[in-house]
């Protein structure tokens, strides 16, 4: 999800340079009181690491481009802060080697994927990963959730950064001047390819590096372990088949959760009385009493307090066809994911174990 | 550097990284940069760091599209003036730029809305003026901006680069940090393609789908602990020599005449855009 | 006042200790080799005895001055030792990362603030003195592993400590390269020099030391001259500095006996 040059308005870029800065220089505080020690070449570390995976990337039509980011990885063995100067050391090389994201979009590609990323990734990590012993299989589970969530909420900052460039900045015939297109295709596209190839790649990424250095060098776990967590063996041939079931479970039942609520919101209309067929439908299962013309002004206002605020700050895309698709993916990622891990089963069966 | 995900999967990653690692080295050869004697080569770091960004700025401010084109055809000639080859350029950053930017961008075409100009026969899709103007201003904007930085790292040995941000002010541990990571790439793309190269010989026959997983993973993970062990070994070793974080260089920073000159014509050069840009 | 002094010290890396309960003490203007195979300590030690590790107990001093981690927070006291203590790894890889052999020389000299003029003239000296002036205009990882280890070398000695390190300095070299750099110790060595090498070739021992440290398992499990050393061959068995394998004799007949592949000195002369 790199922003290139010429993307976003120098108003827009300005801004997130301006948000960044205050992070940048917390973070630059507490790392040069280390700078003995051996968090420096951990963070240079991580940031080629970031780097190289960051250069598997691929086109996003109406986005940018997806891709893993590593910010998973990195907030979970050097925390928030180291964190967030190692991919942003990653951003600025890549800017100034390959053109890979834009020189005046350095704010804004750190903030989306370091700085917020790094934030993301930490709390959620913290969040599920509790008191578990380090080289428990929880853990291993909670870093690759924290880097799924961490890389989507940084591709949907992105995507709403892009969204609003139409919306402000056009030239004299009206042709948009940065990102053309608005919110209703930017945060479809990017989140798209997000939740699920990209989002797949960070999860994998974040979970199977911990998964390796709980064995090989646990001690780099311990940082953000948080109080007094004790190492922990890990399990001999520990069998994280069941997080993926979860996991693919989770994905494929969370659309189906979105529309639930989509469907609250979008069906407790008060237009919806005027509706002849609806009305129907309300009489019927009144128990035949008709159901009145208008809403009852109570209702009406009522739902004014729902919808005004709705109208106003949800996004177009919840009613558009868009976001079906979206939701479709992430359905089909997860049944995707279950159908594979079962057959996977399948196969293991059927080979004698060696 | 972008890639294509249409290579055969076994050889996909292996060729990146290698790939990579060649850019990278040149990236960071000091005899490739120094090699040439082109008018950027001559120039002193602070002012090629400060003009091109000037410049790039000003490409972000522009408005009208042919600013921004004349700022491209600026970077050329500095290109041409350089020595620098259009090989290079190409390969490096006009031909990826065009196919990353070019597939987000060909959509706006049809879905900015405005004065149609031409229909797709076929289907029911209109290309717009707008269109057609956005796709230029992302198109090229992407284009001038990456030749510009393209054209400093390319000119410039990367010490200096460092020491300059130094000398704008950039704290001394995030330039230690840039510094240090540069290296470090170098050292993982190394110790990845010798182990794809190790790999490949020592391959006795196809494993299965689960063992091939696992030994990816393995492979991550043996990749990240060799790469960390040596680069911790790095780190010690310059601070056995006294590192304490700042960049040192032999040759100090000194503007001759020419150095005044382009700083004052990448000045007027920026300012001229902006101001018939907006 | 003793140039090392350690009082059990310990080292621990997660689980494995590498150095245990060490206390020795190493004169000024000696030649001491530790002795050990690999994994026997010898390399932690030469790292914690150059203030990069810090032992969790015990201590170590460098003439009465203790090493640790807090001392080296300090600017003039980090100078101050870099300049008198240089340490040459073992993979010379790991000490070039300079743009070329020119620079990497020079990188020592400037982070230790020399005048420009004064590094660029002792840069050259010390290419000269190497044999590597033809070389400083070359990328250094690019370089044979012979060259490599001079610009290492040059790279260390160009600051002329007073104590030098060195890991393993004839490891993966040619024999060639392996006899120069064991003529440039020792012709950098003598007088006031202090020069301490942890090898487990046993063929360089008696060229590089006056005393041997022999470790193993981070302790110390022997002491003294080169010649006395060698000639304890149960010792050097147990300690895995020889081995024992079969060859068959023109005769026919099967014979094993520990020997040292390199070298003339053999245990039991």
């Amino acid at each position: 999800m790199h922003i290139p040059d010429g993307y976003l308005s120098p108003k827009t870029c300005a801004a997130l340079y301006v948000g960044a800065a205050p992070f940048w220089y917390v973070a630059l505080r507490r790392v040069r009181k280390a700078l003995h020690t051996r968090l420096v070449p951990l963070i240079s570390l991580f940031a080629a690491f970031s780097f190289v995976i960051m250069m598997f990337n691929l086109p996003l039509p109406g986005g940018t481009t997806g891709h893993a980011v590593g910010i998973g990885l990195a907030a979970v063995v050097l925390g928030p802060w180291a964190a967030m100067l190692s991919v942003s050391i990653a951003i600025v090389i890549q800017a100034l080697f390959f053109g890979d994201g834009g020189i005046t979009a350095i704010g804004a590609n750190c903030f989306n994927m370091a700085i917020v990323g790094a934030l993301v990734a930490y709390a959620v990590y913290r969040i599920l990963a509790g008191r578990a012993a380090i080289g428990s299989a929880r853990r291993v589970m909670a870093a690759g959730l924290a880097g799924y969530a961490a890389i989507n909420v940084s591709a949907l900052l992105a995507a709403i950064e892009f969204g609003i460039q139409p919306l402000l900045y056009r030239d004299a015939a009206g042709a948009p001047l940065y990102c053309p297109y608005p919110l209703s295709i930017a945060i479809p596209a990017m989140m798209l390819g997000h939740l699920t190839i990209a989002g797949f790649a960070e999860l994998t990424v974040s979970a199977g590096v911990v998964a390796f250095l709980q064995r090989s060098d646990p001690s780099l776990l311990k940082a953000t372990a948080g109080g007094s967590v004790e190492i922990g063996e890990p399990a001999a041939g520990r069998n994280l088949r069941p997080l993926w079931v979860g996991l693919g479970a989770l994905l494929a039942f969370t659309p189906l959760g979105i529309l639930a609520t989509g469907s609250a919101w979008g069906e407790w209309m008060a237009r919806d009385f005027s509706n002849p067929a609806l009305r129907r439908e309300i009489a019927a299962s009144s128990f035949h009493y008709a159901a009145p013309l208008r809403a009852p002004e109570g209702l009406a206002r009522l739902s004014q307090v729902w919808t005004a605020p709705f109208a106003r700050y949800a996004p177009p895309y919840v009613r558009s066809a868009a976001f079906g698709y979206l939701l479709s993916a992430m359905f089909g990622a997860g049944l995707i994911l279950l159908v594979c891990l079962m057959v996977g089963r399948l196969f293991d069966r059927k080979e004698p174990a060696t | 550097m972008k890639l294509s995900a249409r290579h055969g999967r076994g050889a996909f990653v292996p060729r990146t990284i290698e790939a990579l690692y060649q850019a990278m080295e040149r990236a960071l050869d000091a005899e490739h940069s120094a090699a040439s004697s082109g008018l950027l080569q001559r120039l002193d770091a602070r002012v090629k760091v400060s003009g091109l960004f000037a410049l790039i700025l000003a490409t972000a401010l522009a408005t009208r599209l042919w600013v921004i084109a004349a700022i491209f055809a600026l970077a050329a000639l500095l290109a041409a003036l350089s020595r620098i080859s259009i090989r290079l350029l190409a390969s490096r950053v006009w031909i990826p730029a065009l196919a990353f930017t070019g597939a987000i961008a060909v959509p706006a075409l049809f879905l900015t809305p405005g004065d149609g100009l031409y229909r797709v026969p076929g289907l029911n899709w209109t290309v717009t003026a707008q269109g057609l103007t956005t796709a230029g201003y992302l198109l090229l904007r992407v284009e001038t901006a990456a030749t510009l930085a393209l054209l400093l790292v390319v000119t410039t040995p990367w010490m200096q680069v460092l020491k300059a941000l130094r000398v704008f002010r950039i704290p001394v541990v995030f330039v230690a940090i840039l510094g240090m990571t540069s290296r470090y790439i170098l050292l993982l793309l190394e110790t990845a393609h010798e182990m794809f190269e190790s790999r490949k010989s020592r391959s006795v026959g196809a494993l299965h789908g689960a063992e091939r997983r696992q030994m990816a993973v393995a492979s991550a993970g043996v990749l990240l602990s060799r790469t960390f062990q040596l680069s911790g070994d790095v780190y010690l070793a310059m601070q056995a020599r006294g590192f304490r974080g700042e960049v040192y260089l032999l040759d100090d920073f000194a503007m001759k005449r020419l150095d005044w000159l382009a700083l004052a014509g990448f000045a007027a050069l920026a300012a001229a855009a902006v101001w018939a840009g907006r | 006042m003793m140039l090392f002094e350690t009082t059990h010290l310990t080292y621990r890396y997660d689980r494995l200790t590498a150095i245990e309960d060490l206390s020795i003490s190493i004169a000024e203007g000696s030649r001491v080799a530790l002795v050990g195979a690999n994994g026997s300590g010898k390399s932690t030690l030469l790292r914690i005895l150059d203030g990069l590790y810090f032992g969790q107990q015990g201590t170590v001093r460098f003439r009465g001055e203790e090493l640790s981690e807090d001392r080296f927070g300090d600017d003039e006291f980090a100078f101050s030792f870099r300049r008198q203590v240089g340490l040459v790894f073992q993979n010379p890889e790991v000490q070039l990362f300079s743009p070329t052999v020119f620079d990497e020389v020079a990188f020592g000299p400037l982070q230790l603030r020399w005048p420009k003029s004064e590094v660029r003239k002792r840069v050259g000296e010390t290419l000269e003195r190497f044999g590597i002036a033809h070389l400083k205009d070359r990328v250094p990882h690019r370089l044979s592993g012979g060259e490599q280890k001079r610009v290492a070398l040059a790279s260390v000695l160009v600051l002329n400590p007073a104590v030098l390190l060195l890991d393993e300095p004839t490891a993966a070299l040619d024999p060639r390269s392996q006899s120069q750099v064991i003529d440039l110790l020792v012709e950098w060595g003598g007088g006031a020099k202090s020069v301490i090498t942890a090898t487990h070739h046993l063929g360089d021992l008696a060229d590089i030391a006056d005393r041997c440290l022999v470790l193993d398992g981070g302790r110390v499990v022997a002491e003294g001259p080169p010649a006395e050393i060698l000639r304890d061959a149960e010792l050097l068995e147990r300690t895995n500095l020889v081995h024992a394998h079969r060859h068959r004799h023109r005769s026919g007949e099967l014979h094993s006996h520990p020997h040292v592949h390199s070298g003339e000195a053999e245990p039991g002369d």
